[in-house]
């Protein structure tokens, strides 16, 4: 996988023409098409030219060896971001997404959503062809009503709104921009699910641009965040992993250790790794903010502090006050973020910035950040355009309003009084529900796009694989509308050739350009000037009805389901959600303390009731909570996600995932607040009330902290210590003996003399603790590459899941003032595996490089290797898990068997990988360099926490990391030798120099 | 050549057992005894030599021990060796348990063979003599002359006198 | 045992004063008379519960080991809990037919052939699990280390479940062959009563047995033999299933008092079986002049010991937990005690150390309806002590991110149910077809009382009834 990315441009177009059109091809791209046709083609029943005449590779095109992968450079449609992506591609189709390493933002990592886009590729449930409310119809037809329409409007009058989520395509909002100008009343709004215009307005008031800064957590030594999940699924959170995991490297020389504060109501993923947690209510926030900015004020030699706003605790505003005093030490390297959609919250957010000398330093204004343009306000005034019918066509793309916006009655009586709604949407989704035309878009691993995500960086997409769906994108849509045929190819290489390429004079020839863009994936150019924002309207009270309440509504997406876009897709929804465990659901989360008042205990269906909208869920106890808060995950609830009825085995005592008719979870857009800002997610006040039922929630932990339960341990309470911590002081005064907890040494007090001696590689993973977020990238990473089978809400209830790659998510400490502990726990692939041992027929033995191998075909399935195993990370085929769907398999890694009924299965350490490598530099005569080979989690790991490396050589990367003095192997007092090596977490909090004792006890003495 | 024998059913061991000793004494040759259970005793007055089934046994149990340690040796040292947990090829302690249960296995099944073999006990074979009740509640006494001069009467009376139930004779090949 | 320091007033091993005739009647009679409507009853019941554990086992081999309750913690639970249990029971059979004979205890000879047979039936059931309970049963013989195309791969000689497969499958033979030599007289004598079909095959299986002198001489040195080596080798049948514990590092397996406490185990519930079995068969088949108070006794004895043992080897689990001061070891047992599977640990306790205490009170021990209800008990504390040792260590392990519970489905216990079902059946359709007791060996034991013990005779004289042995041995007992 480690070639270069090769630029496949010529296949795809060739591809796409062929298939697309149905167009007589060449015979190279014929043939191409034909390896592929043989998979989609016989399966999927979508019937194109090369499905009738699929015949073998006789002659293979050069640059395709047929089971040979090659690489193709693109970006991910995932979310916003748009992070880069290498797809590794195998006869003419995608079988894995890997970050690009040299896109500057992603930086090699991709989440786990961007990994998944995968599947959705191969998601059968994608629209073919235009259709309008009877049935299909042809492009043609399609296109002729709506350029009849245009027609009309142009010669008298009328109302055109493009709604779409955020653009950052240039040559789309060139065409846009196009047809925009050429209609008399025309205008494009946007908005975004989770949005941020808030952060935008402020900025247009404050620097007169309405811009979203780029944040630099590279930079920041001090973050103070108020509610701001940039780890998880705010803005960039690969970027921003990458970017503070760069400030936190403890091996470095001198360590480095940025300090992250996190004030919040629910417990985000950024809360689990914040350095120290502030649990604050939504009402908090801004009268927070508000004394953080005085204090500044004061620190900066500015006038006394007023008196503070009164509806803070005054627990609160003292963290705040010590903490204004930390972010003030560390001025020009400190950087304060909020995601609240509150005007008021982001401008003094700006304005403690500004204090802080942050711009131009941890943030920046010049090459801002394009990844969010949602206007909230242009949104509010398109909703009040259609509920007074004032809107002749309106075209709905990239976006599903019916779904992801409150008072969707309202909105779809808006959009039944317009005269003509387009949806272009990949699938019949809510929206397209709504439309009288549907204009299937395709999905971004089969066509061409680009994208700008920072000003003056754009991004190439390109098809891995011909379309298999018979869609058009808007550019190429839109310019059809306008009598331009061009291929939506050609439109993207004459907008690259002709506008950017302007932008930059590196490269002399347009052409060249273009190519170089394509390898690359990537281009850096001049960054456009942002166009001033109109005269700065004051700050809305966007929190006006934030006002302390019982119990307020937290809505957040997810890290899993980021927004309903990703409902449909079974990997995404059997991602264990890093804080809750929890998959298949979304639930209403509330804490240890409200459970109790209330009288919940999780999965109890209550009805949650915010204004005249109400809800039910189950509930979930979360522990770190906010006591007043009561959290929901957004996207969940999609229509047509019975699809999943049926997931997972059939048998007499299974229970269906989702009855059908019904949604996984419940959609809880309805219980956003609006304003004349726009939407607001967190704050409004609720009701919990129980409706007397429970249902049983599919967790994948069910013990969730590392004390034992108290009436079982000694007195004193008994705490283990599989993930261990250290306080980054206690790091610095004595790295040797930070972690000592005379532990034995692996090797020591070994029964059996050492055998096996060899003389060539031992592989093994060094997984740091100190860098690991728990985003859950590197699951799904895993899950794609060794063809995991999803097995379904009962069986993930029945602690059935077959994620080789978990992560132990661990409580520590007192209630609310748990430090968490994420852990990935994989295969430990131990020297002395105790699993080895029982197997009777010798299904499971070591190899000559240290593996921990199962031979599938020889194992027979007593399950005793499981029993034996500490760290419990083998996984039983309970059933023939369904490979049915013909179109979904072609997701399959033809490298990795798909393993039978009744067999054990574990992390294989992608042995796959390693044999590639290996045979590779076999055949070059070298030895296999160091990180040469690159493990599936490695590889999608946003912040490098794992590490694949040979411990026979000691100059290699994990060698000197499992050298380390924070390297430890989990349950190493077992003497089972473990070839995997965690590094012990790090918490670096100055406010608290008592947690660094805490710290160290952290882990506990096993 | 045939010969006449003397057959003689009695209803108690002890009176069995007491004539058995008299013909002895007697000089008749005792050919054979058949009773419902067995008589201790009797075998000393039939000169029936101790059995050799314990060495069989011994030999068998032997076998066993040697096939299943040079099995085990050669399967996992020789023929395919792999690293099983990082235990060592040989680990013999491991290799006990299948050692012995194999001594075991292969003792008994010698030792029934031997017996069914030597005493002829085979699927489907003929009762050498099937006499009325001698596996239900007689004693059966099978008793010929050392030499024709004995008088068959005289013979008869003294096993009735002696307390035989049932008393005829026959006539056998002595070959 | 009191009755054994006391030879000249100890009762006969049988009542009545049975001739050898009498004997064979008494024994061979219910084979040719109709079976009662008891016998259909119970065999009927049996046969419906071993149909209800095939259609289970059937469903289970065609979807997937997944409709049983396991999960990726607990891997083993109702299937291995019952192997144990079952291969427990088999071992009392074995004790009595071979350690008895060896210490030449008379007493055996009334219950040791249907002992044998429970023994074979138990040691049946307990086979079939570790067959069923893998993920691919069709692949089952790879455990056999016989000749293949696979390189050839041999098997994994360090694995406990292998040591399973040659102990149990030694264990199945040798105690199969030893209970057929037994056999051999009674099936002549069966032949001999018998004609048409029946004597055929009677005739096909005694082997032309006809009790010549010289066979019988050999036929004894051949029983002792088996016998000497049963004996070591039922103490190491259950070793080394303990070893599928003892030798795996989980906390609450991994403990080396586990084979004696299993052997011992065994032979307690074994006992607990026979006595049970016993009980029924002495009633069904009218032969309490063959199955006496007596032998309710000495059994009784033999269960109150070998309880008071595992009782002991359960303190001394709990003791060496604290003693060792290993933190998982404390936990797990903690966990066993008073963790979600604590019930079950009060149920192992209460039926197997407790109950059986009551067997010290004679007054117990003479109501056969107590001693009948401590036999169940202890049955059912048997096999919840090994489904505590499999699931209560493993549900809760090291990992606590690992920890999880476990809930047997509908099929799980169809299975369980169904072993029982087979057991009944084939025992049942044993005492229908077969002699239940070794007549053969009753004969030589009556015969031998009857000339060396000749007090007994005086009881013998007096037609003895249960009733007044009953008070007769209250006397001996007194004298003791």
């Amino acid at each position: 996988m480690d070639e270069l990315p090769i630029p496949a441009d010529a296949i795809s177009a060739e591809l796409e023409d062929l298939v697309f059109a149905g167009l007589p091809a060449t015979r190279r791209s014929f043939l191409r098409a034909a390896g592929f046709g043989v998979g989609v083609a016989a399966v999927a029943g979508c019937s194109r030219a090369p499905v009738q005449k699929a015949i073998p590779h006789l002659t293979p095109p050069e640059s395709i060896v047929p089971g040979r992968a090659y690489a193709i450079a693109s970006t991910c449609a995932g979310c916003s971001a748009a992070c880069g992506v290498l797809a590794t591609c195998r006869d003419g189709r995608p079988v894995k997404l890997e970050g690009n390493p040299e896109h500057p933002l992603s930086r090699g990592g991709l989440c786990a959503v961007g990994q998944a886009e995968l599947l959705s590729l191969y998601d059968s449930q994608r629209l073919d062809g235009a259709r309008d409310r009877e049935g299909g119809i042809g492009w043609d037809q399609a296109d002729q009503l709506v350029v009849a329409e245009l027609a009309r409007i142009r010669a008298d009058g009328g109302r055109v709104r493009l709604l779409t989520g955020t653009v950052h395509s240039p040559s789309t909002r060139a065409v846009i921009g196009r047809l925009l100008a050429s209609l008399p009343d025309a205008a494009h709004v946007q908005y975004d699910a989770a949005s941020t215009s808030a952060i935008l307005d402020a900025h247009a008031r404050s620097h007169g641009q309405r811009i979203l800064p780029r944040y630099f957590f590279e930079q920041a030594q001090v973050v103070a965040s108020f509610d701001a999940d940039f780890l998880g699924t705010w803005i960039s959170p690969v970027e921003h992993a990458a970017g503070w995991r760069q400030a936190r490297d403890p091996e470095a020389e001198p360590p480095r250790m940025s300090t992250v504060v996190q004030f919040e109501g629910r417990l985000s993923l950024t809360g689990t790794r914040a350095d120290r947690r502030v649990r604050i209510a939504p009402w908090e926030t801004e009268p927070a903010l508000a004394r953080l900015v005085e204090r500044l004020g004061v620190l900066a030699g500015g006038r006394a502090p007023s008196a503070s706003a009164g509806r803070a605790e005054t627990a609160t505003l003292e963290e705040v006050d010590a903490v204004a005093g930390l972010l003030w030490q560390h001025r020009g390297a400190a950087l304060v973020v909020a995601g609240a959609a509150d005007g008021v919250a982001q401008d003094l957010v700006n304005r403690a910035n500004v204090l802080l000398g942050a711009y131009g330093r941890t943030l920046d204004v010049e090459r801002p950040s394009l990844q969010k343009r949602g206007d909230e306000r242009a949104l509010e005034q398109l909703r009040q355009e259609l509920a007074a019918g004032a809107v002749d066509l309106l075209l709905v793309a990239g976006c599903n309003p019916v779904y992801e916006l409150p008072d969707s009655e309202d909105l779809l009586a808006g959009l039944s009084a317009t005269a003509m709604v387009i949806a272009c949407s990949p699938s019949l989704d809510e929206t397209a529900a709504a439309a009288h035309l549907v204009l299937p878009e395709p999905h971004s691993l089969e066509s061409w796009g680009d994208a700008e995500p920072v000003a003056g960086f754009c991004t190439l997409q390109q098809p891995t694989a011909p379309p298999l769906r018979s869609a058009r994108t808007l550019r190429a849509t839109l310019a059809r509308w306008m009598g331009d045929a061009r291929g939506d190819r050609e439109l993207l290489q004459a907008h690259w050739e002709s506008e950017l390429f302007a932008r930059q004079d590196a490269i002399g020839s347009p052409a060249a350009f273009f190519a170089a863009a394509l390898s690359r994936g990537f281009a850096e150019l001049a960054p456009q000037p942002v166009p001033g924002a109109e005269a700065a309207a004051p700050a809305p009270a966007g929190s006006a009805f934030v006002a302390p309440a019982d119990l307020v509504l937290v809505l957040h997406p997810q890290i899993a389901i980021p927004d309903g876009r990703h409902a449909h897709n079974p990997w995404l929804q059997e991602l264990p959600d890093p804080v809750s465990k929890v998959a298949w659901d979304n639930c209403a989360s509330v804490s240890p303390a409200t459970a109790r008042e209330l009288g919940l205990r999780a999965g109890d269906v209550v009805r949650l009731n915010a204004g005249e909208r109400a809800i039910e869920l189950p509930a979930w106890v979360q522990t770190g909570q906010h006591d007043r808060v009561v959290a929901v995950a957004l996207g969940y609830g999609r229509a047509g996600t019975d699809r999943f009825a049926d997931v997972g085995p059939e048998w007499l005592q299974a229970r269906a995932t989702v009855e059908s008719g019904g949604t996984i979870g419940e959609n809880a857009a309805p219980l956003v607040a609006r304003t004349a800002a726009g939407r607001v997610f967190a704050g409004a006040a609720v009701t919990v009330e129980k409706t007397g039922r429970r249902v049983e929630l599919a967790c994948s932990q069910d013990h969730h902290t590392l004390e034992v339960p108290a009436h079982l341990a000694p007195k004193g309470g008994e705490v283990r210590d599989p993930a261990r911590e250290l306080a980054f002081a206690a790091w610095q005064a004595d790295p040797e003996h930070a972690l000592h907890r005379g532990h034995h040494a692996p090797g020591e007090g070994e029964l059996w003399a050492a055998d096996h001696e060899n003389d060539g590689p031992r592989w093994g993973l060094a997984v740091d603790l100190a860098a690991c977020t728990g985003c859950s990238a590197c699951v799904i990473a895993c899950q794609a590459e060794n063809n995991v089978p999803v097995v379904g809400k009962d069986e993930v209830r029945r602690h059935r899941e077959m994620h080789w790659l978990r992560i132990d998510r661990y409580f520590e400490g007192a209630e609310g003032e748990e430090r968490v502990h994420h852990q990935p726990m994989m295969c430990q692939h131990c020297d002395h595996a105790p699993c080895e041992t029982v197997c009777p027929v010798l299904a499971t033995v070591h190899s000559a490089s240290g593996l921990n191998q199962q031979v599938y075909n020889r194992c027979v399935g007593t399950r005793y290797c499981a029993n034996n195993c500490p760290y419990k990370v083998r996984r039983f085929n309970w059933f023939d898990y369904a490979h049915d769907d013909a179109l979904e398999n072609l997701a399959l890694n033809p490298d990795v068997t798909v393993r039978s009924r009744g067999v054990m299965e574990k992390c294989s350490m992608c042995v796959q990988r390693i044999q590639e490598a290996r045979s590779e530099a076999r055949r070059r005569g070298e030895k296999v360099e160091d990180g040469a080979i690159r493990t599936a989690c490695q590889q999608s790991c946003p912040t490098q926490a794992i590490v694949f490396g040979d411990h026979a050589d000691p100059a290699g990367r994990m060698a000197r990391l499992a050298a380390s003095h924070r390297a430890y192997g989990v349950l190493d007092e077992l003497g089972v030798a473990p070839s995997v090596r965690y590094l012990a977490g790090m918490n670096n909090d100055p406010l608290a120099p008592a947690r660094a004792g805490h710290a160290e006890t952290g882990g506990g003495h096993g | 050549m045939t010969r006449r024998i003397h057959v003689a059913l009695f209803a108690d061991e002890a009176q069995f057992l007491a004539a058995a000793r008299t013909c002895r004494e007697r000089g008749l040759a005792l050919l054979d005894a058949f009773t419902p259970y067995p008589v201790h005793g009797i075998d000393v007055l039939l000169d029936v030599r101790p059995s050799r089934l314990p060495w069989v046994c011994l030999a068998g149990g032997a076998t066993g021990l040697a096939a299943a340690l040079l099995f085990q040796y050669w399967s996992s040292i020789t023929d395919w060796p792999l690293n099983v947990g990082g235990k060592p090829f040989d680990s013999l302690p491991a290799f006990l348990p299948v050692a012995f249960e194999t001594t075991v296995l292969f003792a008994g099944l010698v030792t029934a063979a031997a017996l069914w073999l030597r005493s002829s006990l085979l699927p489907g074979r003929k009762p050498r003599r099937e006499l009325p009740g001698t596996l239900d509640d007689r004693f059966a006494l099978l008793v010929a002359h050392k030499d024709a001069a004995n008088d068959f009467a005289e013979t008869r009376a003294l096993l009735e006198s002696l307390g035989a139930v049932a008393c005829w004779d026959e006539m056998e090949d002595a070959s | 045992m009191a009755e054994i320091h006391a030879p000249a007033v100890r009762p006969p091993t049988i009542l009545g004063d049975k001739t050898l005739g009498g004997i064979t009647s008494d024994v061979f009679a219910p084979l040719d008379r109709r079976p009662t409507r008891l016998w259909w009853w119970a065999f009927l019941s049996a046969a419906a519960a071993l149909l209800l554990g095939t259609v289970c086992v059937g469903y289970q081999i065609m979807v997937g080991i997944g409709t049983w309750g396991l999960n990726r913690t607990v891997g083993w639970a109702f299937d291995i809990t019952n192997f144990v249990f079952w291969v427990g029971i088999g071992h009392a059979g074995t004790l009595i037919s071979a350690v008895l004979l060896l210490f030449r205890q008379r007493w055996r000879t009334s219950i040791n052939r249907s002992a044998e047979a429970m023994t074979i039936f138990a040691v049946m059931c307990a086979g079939l699990f570790p067959v069923i309970h893998m993920g691919r049963p069709w692949l089952a013989f790879w455990v056999f280390p016989y000749p293949n195309a696979r390189g050839p791969l041999w098997v994994n000689w360090r694995s406990p479940l292998l040591w399973d497969v040659f102990a149990i499958g030694t264990y199945f033979t040798i105690s199969l062959v030893f209970w057929y030599i037994g056999l051999l007289p009674d099936l002549g004598t069966l032949r001999e009563r018998a004609r048409g079909l029946r004597k055929k095959v009677f005739g096909w299986l005694s082997l032309g047995w006809d009790g010549s002198a010289r066979t019988w001489a050999r036929y004894e040195v051949a029983c002792v033999l088996l016998a000497a080596l049963a004996t070591p080798l039922v103490v190491s049948v259950h070793s080394v299933v303990s070893s599928d514990f003892a030798t795996a590092i989980l906390p609450g397996w991994h403990t080396t008092v586990f084979p004696p406490y299993f052997v011992v185990g065994a032979v307690f519930s074994g006992f607990a079986m026979v006595l049970m079995l016993m009980l029924i068969a002495r009633k069904v088949m009218h032969l309490e002049d063959y199955m006496t108070m007596r032998h309710v006794h000495a059994m009784c004895k033999v269960i109150v010991f070998t309880g008071s043992i595992v009782g002991l080897a359960y303190g001394t689990e709990l003791f060496m937990a604290w003693y060792s001061g290993n933190p998982y070891e404390k936990f797990a047992f903690a966990n066993r005690m008073r963790g979600p599977f604590g019930w079950a640990y009060g149920v192992m306790v209460f039926c197997n150390v407790i109950a059986p205490q009551l067997l010290w009170f004679r007054k117990v021990r003479w109501s056969l309806g107590a001693v009948f209800l401590i036999t169940i008990l202890v049955n059912v504390g048997m096999w919840f002590e090994r489904f505590v040792i499999i699931v209560s260590s493993l549900h809760r392990d090291f990992l606590p991110s690992a920890w999880t519970g476990y809930v047997p489905t509908w099929i799980e216990l169809g299975t369980l149910l169904g072993s029982f079902g087979l057991f009944f059946t084939l025992f049942l359709l044993f005492c229908r077809f077969l002699p239940m007791i070794a007549a053969s060996e009753i004969k030589a034991v009556v015969a031998s009382e009857r000339h060396h013990a000749p007090v007994a005779e005086g009881v013998a004289a007096e037609g003895v009834t249960t009733e007044n042995v009953a008070a007769e041995c209250e006397t001996v007992e007194a004298a003791a």
